[in-house]
């Protein structure tokens, strides 16, 4: 297989002070080429996404900028963020090098508005830092385009709270996004997560608990359907002990669709009392569906509790029976039992455009 | 014109080593306004018979006719079998995450009103008419919001099945164990729902193992199934001869 390369030089940026711009592209050619990371792209072309890590961006839309608690600025990234990570992101770390802007937006009490940041194209790279104790409830759209890419990095000071919804449900030729996120002693971090298939859509999440008693919950319904793609790759990484961790994922592949997803759970060295759970259902409907899951563990401490679980299946034939002995008709049952796998990781303030969107209009109301 | 005509029925049910015969030549008939218990020892075939008149998955038919009112059900979806008034009482009901209650029972009602071409309840009305029944059963209402089942005891399951009896108001119902794992007072509320389904229109078929529900909902007739046929037929005392007696003496 040909390396995979970036699609231009690099100029060293200053948020990595000491390092040339040579130093810096040797190590991102390597991340990129490492077997682990190949494996990432197992089941998805890295190239058109590669390709584009360097395409000119626009800063997002954002709404209720104007509230106590939060600060906006449009600007360079003067440091390093805690959460960047070469051989885990080499691309989106690329894309903050090649990026002369990021959004940051600084948290520095509770926010008592959403803040809503809405993608019509590939943006800016977009840094939230959230100061101790501060809290803030954030809305994340996508829009349809040709090809686009999003990242956003976040940073959670100790008992720091963030809300974070996202909804990925319009057509998209190829689009990218990448999460970071790292919490503090004490955060908690949740994100809901609804995404429809797209021609191409990969969605990368890397979370890190890195203080004691941090919680990061992920909750992500899915829905892919004729010959769109999906693929969500999730690494969590217990840095610190007694952090906890929940992945529900549920996925939804019908008829030509094809999801990936790969939830990989790091717990380190020293980072006792982990309670790391992750669980992905996949339901396949329809002719010629493909899924790929692979649930990853690499426990380097004792005294951890984790769970993981992957199911690939169809409907079940006594639920359905159930629904039918009632009474319901096969095609209305079935609709009923899709929905209800879905519904179970809908939630949040955007809930309703992605019920609206993954469902359709519910057979009862 | 009786209400289920059941006649020389056999049935499979489908295995890892191919059929196996479960019913071989079973014969009943419930007229409307009857109460027919069907007891019987352990693989007698008590359940295969609901499981067969419902149309569950994995049973072959063998042989015989099961005819209600005037349609033959054997060749009939159970979809259909519903919609012409059949109703199963699960002796494990499913628990369905995501889908509620409420959306559940609305979808079943609305496929009924559809089939029978008559009006489809409107919400208000359907909802109010279920939180009445869901609480005569002791049924917290709020379990409305939940997933079919979910979370439910093994009471709970029960008495919901009993809430569905009450609201589609089929013409037959047939229930298969619902006493089991019951305690006595949640066998008393299911017991008194069951009364109150009874009409001189409708007919329960209600198959049991012990003795003790027909002290709550008193059969016209007690049959007893052996070996995949019905060996014996009386009124209610024969229920209490059995409890006396056991079935070695009949079979």
């Amino acid at each position: 297989m040909a390396d995979l390369s970036l699609p231009k030089t690099i100029d060293a940026p200053i948020w990595l002070e000491g390092e040339t711009a040579d130093q810096i592209s040797d190590r991102l050619h390597q991340a990129l080429n490492s077997s682990a990371h190949r494996e990432r792209w197992k089941y998805t072309k890295a190239d058109g996404i590669l390709a584009n890590v360097a395409a000119p961006s626009i800063a997002p839309f954002l709404d209720s900028t104007e509230q106590a608690g939060l600060e906006i600025t449009l600007g360079q990234l003067d440091h390093a963020l805690p959460g960047i990570d070469f051989q885990q992101g080499p691309e989106a770390s690329a894309r903050l090098c090649y990026a002369d802007q990021a959004v940051i937006i600084d948290v520095t009490q509770h926010a008592p508005e959403p803040l809503r940041i809405h993608h019509r194209d590939s943006t800016l790279p977009v840094i939230i830092r959230l100061a101790a104790n501060s809290s803030l409830t954030m809305l994340e759209i996508a829009d349809s385009s040709d090809a686009m890419q999003q990242s956003i990095w976040i940073d959670l000071g100790e008992n720091a709270q963030l809300h974070h919804s996202r909804n990925a449900l319009d057509p998209c030729e190829n689009h990218w996004q990448y999460l970071n996120v790292r919490l503090q002693q004490g955060a908690n971090y949740r994100l809901n997560n609804h995404v429809a298939g797209s021609k191409l859509r990969r969605q990368d999440i890397h979370l890190i608990l890195d203080g004691q008693g941090s919680e990061a919950t992920l909750v992500s319904a899915g829905r892919v359907r004729r010959k769109d793609a999906l693929d969500q790759q999730v690494t969590v990484e217990h840095r610190q002990p007694r952090g906890s961790s929940k992945q529900t994922v549920h996925n939804i592949v019908a008829d030509g669709g094809k999801c990936t997803f790969n939830g990989r759970i790091h717990i380190h060295e020293g980072a006792s009392g982990t309670d790391a759970q992750l669980s992905n259902k996949n339901l396949g409907m329809g002719d010629h569906a493909t899924i790929n899951t692979k649930p990853e563990l690499e426990i380097y401490t004792d005294d951890v509790s984790c769970s993981h679980g992957a199911t690939v299946g169809t409907i079940s034939q006594e639920a359905l029976f159930y629904l039918m002995s009632r009474g319901v008709s096969p095609d209305t049952a079935e609709a009923l039992l899709s929905q209800g796998f879905l519904r179970q990781c809908i939630d949040g303030p955007l809930a309703e455009e992605a019920l609206q969107s993954l469902i359709g209009k519910a057979v009862a109301s | 014109m009786s209400l289920l005509s059941v006649s020389n029925l056999h049935a499979s049910v489908v295995t890892d080593e191919g059929p196996q015969p479960i019913l071989k030549g079973l014969t009943l008939q419930v007229n409307p306004g009857e109460v027919h218990a069907i007891m019987g020892p352990n693989g007698s075939g008590k359940s295969t018979l609901a499981n067969v008149l419902s149309g569950r998955p994995g049973y072959t038919v063998d042989g015989g006719t099961a005819v209600l009112g005037n349609d033959p059900l054997l060749e009939l979806e159970p979809f259909e079998r519903a919609q012409l008034g059949l109703f199963l009482a699960f002796q494990y009901p499913v628990e369905i995450p995501g889908v509620s209650n409420m959306e559940f029972l609305k979808a079943s009602m609305d496929s009924l009103a559809r089939a029978r071409g008559e009006e489809q309840p409107n919400t208000a009305t359907f909802m109010k008419r279920v939180r009445e029944l869901a609480s005569s059963l002791d049924l917290d209402p709020a379990f409305l919001k939940r997933g079919v089942n979910e979370g439910f005891s093994g009471g709970e399951k029960k008495r919901n099945e009993i809430m569905q009896l009450l609201l589609l108001d089929p013409k037959l119902a047939v229930l298969d164990e619902t006493d089991s794992g019951l305690d006595i007072d949640a066998l008393q509320t299911v017991a008194e729902g069951v009364n109150r389904y009874r009409s001189s229109d409708n007919g329960v078929i209600l198959i049991t193992h012990y003795q003790r529900l027909l002290d709550y909902i008193v059969p016209d007739f007690v049959h007893v199934l052996s070996n995949g046929s019905i060996v014996q037929s009386g009124d209610k005392s024969l229920a209490l001869e059995l409890e006396a007696k056991g079935y070695a003496w009949l079979t």
